[in-house]
């Protein structure tokens, strides 16, 4: 019976990946910890629900959007159901809630590690100038806009091309003020406001996740430079760095924010010039290449809330040039799990004996 | 010269840079250059060690060197 009962969101593992098939795979290899993963997903047909050798159990969850009591309560029947006692929220748009009731969660039995609303605040999109002084860092020239007329004069003043930027997720460039607004339309329509504009900057994107204990200090961190990137934006292979500006920049902001749970700061670095792109309050999608590379956060995140020590084979530093590469894969299954999910919102027998599995990468049943 | 030092290099050619994630391919030619940078040599140096490893003259050898190094600028690596 596995002592640790965890919840993760994020199981969408498809061409826009959520950070959760990563993280979840990072506890499994933690040996020290004996967890049992709970999938929380939004679609029956999140790949996540059906890769038993990462996921043990799913369930179905409502949208954030539909409202706080209705997801609380969604999320307490899960815990009910599986004895689930942490949850790494993934994704943006959760972060409000499990921030809001995070100590109510804490008292009804289900952990989290996540920042304060007012950390939260700190790193927004509206509030990067202040965040780039305070990280020494350069920042692309940038307006926040909430509405078609501000979108068109901020045009203006930049110049185009610009990068249009959503609340939570997505950025088009436009190289017309036409294109930017049709982007900023449907930005608003997606993820509401506000919306950034900003002055497209060249160079190489170069990315850290990290850990922050919430006291200033960090669990760990890894950089990597994306070498190649979906027509998303996503990346799909990248090498890991160690650029010291960029990881100095980390421990400031950890430092100075004193941020709890997990970040990924992302950067354009043109030379010596290192702009800041933005910082998410998450897990990234590509976290699991420092679980690779020796620095497994997850695991790390759950110990320290736990308050459980990290085992002495933990790496303390990473190796620079190490490659990261996804790839595309194909799983055959039965309808029922996939009935089970549409009519129930639940698949409760996702979890099996022995985790080798026929569908597993390199799995020998 | 930091750069240059940092730059992980394998004997066939390969150049990885640490710090920016960018990797580089280097001919015979070029891995002779690198290396003899990296060990402090002078460009005069460089280019009577390319005299003696290739069938160049010590104008051309000198005007390679001075090539390469323009390269080296460009990717910031010196």
């Amino acid at each position: 019976m596995p002592s640790l009962v965890v919840g993760v969101s994020g199981i969408n593992a498809v061409d826009n990946p959520g950070p959760g098939i990563g993280v979840a795979r990072s506890l499994r290899e933690a040996k020290d910890l004996d967890v049992r993963i709970i999938g929380l997903a939004y679609d029956a047909m999140e790949p996540g629900i059906y890769m038993d050798w990462v996921v043990d159990d799913a369930f179905l969850l409502p949208y954030p959007s539909s409202g706080h009591d209705t997801f609380r309560e969604r999320l307490l029947q899960v815990q009910q159901r599986t004895g689930m006692s942490f949850v790494i929220p993934t994704l943006d748009t959760e972060m409000p809630f499990y921030m809001k009731y995070r100590q109510e969660l804490s008292g009804l039995g289900l952990r989290t590690f996540v920042p304060t609303p007012e950390q939260y605040r700190l790193r927004g999109k509206d509030r990067l100038g202040e965040l780039a002084r305070a990280l020494d860092l350069e920042l692309p020239r940038t307006e926040v806009v909430s509405s078609a007329d501000d979108l068109e004069r901020a045009v203006d003043r930049i110049g185009t091309p610009v990068m249009v930027k959503g609340a939570f997720y997505k950025a088009y460039e436009a190289h017309t003020t036409k294109e930017a607004l049709s982007h900023y339309h449907k930005l608003v329509a997606e993820w509401g406001y506000p919306i950034l504009v900003q002055e497209v900057v060249e160079g190489d994107e170069l990315n850290v996740v990290a850990v922050g204990d919430g006291e200033g200090g960090v669990l760990g961190r890894v950089a990597v430079k994306k070498m190649w990137i979906t027509e998303l934006g996503k990346i799909w292979t990248g090498v890991t760095i160690r650029h010291p500006a960029m990881l100095e920049a980390t421990d400031r902001f950890m430092a100075e924010y004193r941020w709890r749970g997990p970040m990924e700061l992302e950067c354009i670095v043109d030379g010596d010039t290192v702009y800041l792109v933005e910082i998410n309050p998450r897990f990234p999608a590509w976290s699991y290449l420092a679980t690779g590379v020796g620095v497994n956060l997850p695991a790390r995140m759950v110990r320290r809330a736990l308050g459980l020590p990290d085992p002495a084979s933990e790496a303390r530093d990473y190796p620079a040039g190490k490659l990261f590469v996804r790839y595309t894969y194909e799983m055959v299954k039965d309808m029922d799990r996939f009935q089970s999910m549409v009519t129930t919102g639940e698949c409760g027998d996702c979890a099996r004996e022995g985790r080798a599995s026929a569908d597993e990468p390199g799995g020998t049943a | 010269m930091h750069r240059l030092r940092s730059l992980a290099l394998n004997p066939d050619g390969f150049a990885f840079d640490p710090t920016t994630g960018e990797s580089y391919t280097l001919n015979a030619t070029g891995l002779v250059v690198l290396e003899s940078l990296r060990e402090g040599l002078a460009p005069d140096e460089v280019a009577a060690r390319l005299v003696e490893e290739f069938e160049v003259t010590a104008e051309e050898a000198s005007r390679d060197v001075d090539d390469f190094q323009d390269h080296l600028r460009t990717f910031r690596l010196i």
